[in-house]
């Protein structure tokens, strides 16, 4: 059966790979909502007796410790994809929120560093950030960035709501400009150090496990593995508010009814306007709350962080879960399996220990199959209901 | 691919030297972290590490974070999970650095930075090139260079291209610049100072307004060789790119020592510039990463220092292979 | 006659629902058949198998006595069938010679070679008597036009067996005349052609044969001299039709349920004041241009408005959709599958997309989605819909009645007391259109107020207790009285259109 590979007609026209001979369960297997999750745990299974590292409890926890900062940010990414916008600003959000985060938080400021940065002096000095000393500094702290987030998504939703603008063009602006505010800010140096109450945030251990001979007289550290960790506690807490809201409320309807015919929304009497709008702040918001995780585990406000190819991986992560690039149909859970997915791959490729050349070409193919099975699945729905 | 398994041929060659120094230790897993493969100098570093281990029985992990310091950071972590007895990084910035090596050291395994230091010294090995001596040494070369043709009693213009401020490497090279000059302060007259933000067209525009303000310089001195063709753009229409022995031959040098540079000495445009002993710096990260795991070391803390030298016209036979650009340089590199 | 194309115990299933059922008939050469019946009936299904888009669940194919299994679309095509949909397939961004080559450029040298092109392209455009030159963009074409450069790709590609799905729905007249007349020599040089259509005058006119379906099954067949039109339906319905339209239920009574009032936007509508009644059902006539569907545009808020007011129920009618749908009106505007409906979606989200705020439940607004099931459960009941699982089919699988059904269904849910239906019929079957006018009936008699806008006279007069006449964004004729007068109602639509 060549469910994947081109046919070429008697005239020599590529044709688009048939599935009609794909047997019904198998189809419902791949129509599932948790068809990624089965092909994570099938590509995890098929690589254990190859990879034994991947079971290893340190890898399965840093398997995990990857996974929650890009699923808040690709929770973000999901409703607006699901609205039939993109947003690329995201990873603008990220370091602007970071550079803000390390602006106000720091503990003490170089001026060797920080001397040339428009910051100096009015946001951090010698002395530390702003809110250095401040009681509840933290807090104070997160509130800017998500509200620094909140802005910048407020600017996207207007734009492409009431401007009629393209989301492609108008986040790309905003990532390029955005970006480059962030850099101006801190004139591309990275600010530590940062309060330890904000580093637990991003990789502060609640429970640890320890899986070695009880009578051991020093409990060797690289055997101490996380397990449940803040920012576990806070991705989780995010993507399930994310999917209630997503799929069980009047507003997560209105979300999938954009995006799936704006027209009929707005006759229907759908706030279409103030449901794009919301849509972007909340994809700022995920990505400012993605930002506490990545500088806190980093442990200093990086004007660059996000910057790249992030974005694809966020992307990448969203659209591989199974949400529609062209709106109107997405999951958070879908997101879930996605980003399980991503960073299984990446882990898994590391484990590999191929030459750093060989890797990115190994991930694209990976990709490319994982689409291919998404064209799969969307041509099956449409057989089914054609 | 083509180029860079030609140039690792090449570098086999160039660090068999180093094979025996560190003999007797067992073979060991060793993570290798760097940032990107963006460069030449980074090509260069990349495979001077590997095949050095190689070389010596080690099995090499890669990692390329791609510049992204999460990644990098995911990548470290990775690494420890799979057990690997030591880490070298080459990391994206000073900052993440920092939180790498501890997250390392928490973990037990010892790590070594190499090339770009870590903001705070005080962790892991370190193994830092000191931009102010290597530039001091360079420009001492050319003090002399421009000091034995002066008439006596006549005070020569030097000019300094400065790289962005905002990075140490950039200041370390301007303290090193004033440092050699300052020797012979009486000989030279306040320096030129044009701006370059380590930006060509910046450099480019800064030098013109410069140059045409004050056509007589009789040193230049550019923080850094990639600004080589951007002075040469200037000076050729004036008569000023001239080849030494050569009637107004401006004293030149730089510092990096990328393959253009190699180049430019070999054709006697340019006297000298700065190099890091990229070579030293790898075996020295190594064979102290090596000696920590021998040791059972897990936190090893300590600061290598790469005093660099100067590629001069002059030892130019004896040290062109010690030299990175060079090295590509006799690899093709340019041709392609 | 020779047998062209026959269908052996042809079936389909879809979500384990039968939309075709043994479906046995010869397609004979160089006639026209005529197939109809109602929407649902299993007609686009039928010939989506013949067209290779959709594999038969069982049964077999035959093209000229040999087995026939097209694989897709390109199969079908390569055969010799060619499929004119409602929805033209053109790329309107290019010429009619480019469209009609577009899946293989005649080349000279390596390039197009634009002469043969223009050659080959003419020659066409004259047999069909298409006065566009090749080089005519698409979509300078007229709706008629561009179905008729959508033969012109058929007869390039030497096409035996020519396929029609509802060929006229965005005809004028003069342009359907002309279809036929296309037709007619399609027939006289040997063509063979499929005619779906729901008017059925025109089967009746235009066939040599005639197939009807129902409920996946062929019910009928035979020349077509054997249907007269009450045949035709009786066929199709599978019951007698008493009459084209319901009876109506209810008189209009004195509570004036929605007013205009002098209502203008410069260049779109001018002075526009009418009101309809409890009760009542109000026709508003037109030609295409005349503002009829931008003045329902406007008094739903979707379009701004310079002078006068729209009161419903003596309240002022402000804002956009959402805030009118609130004060009880309704829209179901004439493009459903670009307006109406979200075809991907469940028919039950459809449903109930317009009420869904009121499905929420504090603190956060989640949907009740029990209640959310059994109201639109309910509804489907209501319109009749024939959905198995609404849950889960899509829109885009319902046949164009029931999807229109879920259009008005998506509305009643929010028990609205005035509602505009803007061409509430178009492309739908005659006994959907029937259950159309009787849910119209049914709005009136609990009371609402129903504002009818359609082309066709003859469902205005036969659903409405008055018609007003619109013509160049005014209203330039109210008829009040039954029994209206067609012609009357003619002369005022083109009244200054002719001047």
């Amino acid at each position: 059966m060549s469910v994947t590979s081109l046919q070429k007609d008697r005239r020599g026209r590529a044709r688009p790979p048939r599935f009609g001979s794909i047997p019904r369960k198998a189809g419902d297997l791949i129509l599932s909502d948790f068809f990624v999750l089965y092909l994570s745990l099938a590509y995890f299974l098929v690589l254990v007796p190859f990879l034994p590292t991947l079971t290893n409890p340190a890898n399965l926890s840093n398997l995990l410790s990857n996974m929650w900062p890009l699923l808040v940010v690709a929770v973000g990414q999901t409703f607006v994809l699901t609205v039939g916008g993109i947003d690329l600003s995201q990873g603008a959000v990220i370091g602007l929120t970071s550079a803000i985060a390390g602006a106000l938080l720091a503990t003490a400021g170089s001026a060797n560093v920080l001397s040339n940065a428009p910051i100096w002096g009015v946001l951090i000095g010698e002395e530390g950030g702003a809110l250095n000393g401040v009681p509840g500094a933290v807090w104070l702290g997160i509130a800017a960035m998500l509200l620094a987030g909140a802005l910048v998504g407020l600017l996207n939703g207007v734009s492409v709501a009431y401007l009629n603008m393209p989301p492609f063009m108008v986040t790309l602006v905003g990532l390029i400009a955005i970006g480059a505010f962030a850099i101006w800010l801190t004139q591309s140096e990275n600010i530590r150090p940062l309060p330890e109450a904000f580093i637990k945030l991003g990789k502060g251990d609640i429970v640890s496990l320890y899986l070695g001979p009880q009578d051991e007289p020093r409990i060797p550290r690289r055997q101490v593995y996380s397990f449940v960790t803040w920012p576990m506690l806070l991705a989780i807490s995010i993507a399930v508010a994310a999917h209630l809201l997503l799929s069980r409320t009047v507003f997560g309807r209105y979300v999938n009814a954009v995006g799936a015919n704006r027209k009929t929304a707005e006759i229907s009497g759908v706030p279409v306007r103030r449901v794009i709008v919301t849509v972007f702040v909340i994809s700022a918001l995920c990505a400012a709350a993605g930002s506490i995780l990545y500088s806190a585990r980093l442990e200093a406000g990086r004007p660059t962080l996000g910057e790249g190819a992030f974005l694809l991986d966020v992307i990448g992560a969203v659209v591989i879960g199974g949400t529609s690039l062209f709106g109107g149909r997405g999951k958070i859970i879908w997101t879930v399996f996605g980003v399980f997915f991503f960073v299984l791959l990446s882990n898994t490729l590391n484990l590999m220990n191929l030459s750093a050349f060989v890797i990115d070409m190994v991930k694209g193919a990976v990709i490319l199959a994982a689409a291919i099975l998404n064209v799969l699945r969307t041509r099956l729905i449409q057989e089914r209901t054609a | 691919m083509k180029r860079t398994s030609r140039l690792k041929a090449a570098l086999l060659g160039a660090t068999v030297a180093l094979g025996g120094l560190a003999g007797g230790a067992q073979a060991a897993t060793i993570c290798f972290a760097f940032q990107d493969l963006e460069t030449e100098f980074w090509v260069a570093g990349h495979q001077a590490i590997t095949s050095t281990l190689e070389e010596r029985g080690h099995t090499v992990i890669e990692r390329n974070a791609n510049e992204d310091a999460n990644r990098q950071f995911e990548q470290v972590r990775d690494c420890i999970a799979q057990g690997v007895d030591g880490i070298i990084i080459i990391p994206q910035d000073g900052e993440s650095a920092v939180t790498i090596v501890q997250e390392a050291q928490d973990n037990d395994v010892p790590i070594a930075v190499f090339n770009r230091p870590p903001s705070d010294l005080s962790r892991g090995i370190v193994v830092v090139a000191d931009n102010a001596t290597i530039a001091e040494q360079a420009v001492d070369f050319l003090v002399e260079e421009a000091l034995a043709d002066a008439p006596e009693g006549e005070k020569l213009q030097p000019l300094i291209v400065v790289g962005d401020l905002g990075d140490p490497n950039a200041v370390g090279r301007k303290d090193g610049f004033y440092n050699a000059i300052e020797k012979q302060a009486d000989r030279f007259e306040t320096p030129i100072e044009v701006a370059s933000e380590w930006d060509a067209a910046t450099a480019l525009a800064n030098l013109e307004a410069a140059v045409t303000a004050n056509p007589d310089i009789d040193l230049v001195f550019t923080s850094s060789d990639f600004l080589f063709p951007t002075i040469r753009s200037v000076f050729e229409p004036r008569g000023m790119w001239v080849p030494r022995g050569e009637e107004g031959h401006v004293i030149m040098g730089g510092l990096d020592g990328d393959a253009t540079a190699c180049q430019l000495i070999k054709d006697g445009y340019v006297d000298a510039t700065g190099v890091q002993d990229l070579y030293f710096e790898a075996e020295a990260s190594l064979d102290a990463i090596l000696s920590a795991i021998e040791d059972g070391e897990y936190a090893p803390n300590e600061v290598i220092e790469d005093p660099g030298f100067a590629l001069t016209s002059e030892n130019m036979a004896e040290r062109e292979m010690d030299m990175w650009g060079c090295v590509l340089l006799s690899e093709g590199f340019l041709d392609q | 006659m020779s047998t062209l194309l026959r269908l052996d115990n042809l079936s389909r299933d879809f979500f384990g629902i039968p939309a075709v059922r043994s479906v046995t008939l010869e397609v004979p050469q160089g006639a026209v058949l005529g197939l109809v019946g109602e929407n649902g009936a299993g007609k686009s299904t039928l010939m989506n198998m013949i067209g290779g888009v959709l594999p038969p669940s069982s049964g077999r194919l035959f093209w000229r006595g040999a087995p026939y299994a097209p694989r897709d679309a390109v199969d079908a095509a390569e055969a010799g069938i060619a499929f004119i949909h409602q929805e033209l397939n053109l790329f309107h961004n290019l010429t009619i010679a480019e469209n009609l080559f577009i899946d293989g450029f005649p080349k000279r040298f390596g390039l197009i070679d634009r002469r043969a092109i223009a050659a080959r392209a003419g020659e066409l455009l004259a047999d069909l008597e298409l006065d566009a030159t090749p080089n005519t963009l698409i979509e300078e074409l007229s709706p008629g036009e561009r179905q008729l450069v959508e033969i012109a790709k058929a007869l390039h590609r030497e096409a035996e067996l020519i396929i029609f799905d509802e060929p006229t729905t965005s005809l004028t007249p003069r342009e359907t005349k002309r279809l036929f007349d296309v037709i007619a020599r399609l027939k006289t040089s040997g063509k063979t052609v499929v005619f779906i259509s729901h008017v059925l005058g025109d089967v009746a006119e235009h066939c040599d044969h005639l197939a009807v379906l129902r409920d996946g099954q062929l019910v009928a067949k035979g020349p077509i001299a054997d249907f007269p039109v009450p045949e035709m339906i009786r066929a199709m319905i599978g019951r007698e039709l008493s009459g084209l339209f319901p009876d109506r239920t209810s008189i209009p009574q004195a509570e004036i349920v929605f007013a205009a009032e002098g209502l203008g936007q410069s260049g779109v509508v001018e002075n526009v004041s009418f009101e309809v009644r409890a009760g009542e059902i109000l026709g508003l006539f037109g030609l295409m241009g005349s503002g009829r569907s931008e003045l329902a545009r406007i008094l739903f808020g979707l379009d701004p408005h310079e002078t006068g007011t729209a009161t419903l129920a003596g309240a002022r009618l402000t804002g956009g959709p959402g805030r009118r749908i609130a004060q009880g009106m309704a829209f179901v505007t004439e493009n459903r599958r670009e307006e109406g409906l979200m075809m991907e979606a469940p028919v039950a989200e459809n449903l109930a997309l317009v009420t869904i705020d009121r499905f929420g439940r504090l603190p956060a607004a989640t949907v009740d989605r029990a209640a959310m099931r059994e109201a639109t459960e309910k509804m489907r009941d209501k319109v009749q819909l024939k959905a198995a699982d609404i849950a889960s089919q899509p829109a885009k699988s319902l046949s164009g009645g029931n999807q229109q059904k879920v259009v008005i269904g998506k509305w009643l849910m929010a028990g609205p007391r005035f509602f505009i239906l803007d061409e509430p019929t178009r492309g739908v079957d005659v006994g959907a259109k029937y259950e159309i006018y009787a849910l119209a009936d049914r709005l009136a008699a609990e009371g609402g107020a129903v504002l009818f806008i359609s082309s066709e006279i003859e469902e205005l007069m036969g659903v409405c207790d008055r018609i007003m006449v619109m013509n160049r964004g005014e209203i330039v004729g109210k008829f009040a009285e039954r029994p209206f007068s067609d012609e009357a109602i003619l002369a005022a639509a083109f009244r200054e259109v002719a001047a």
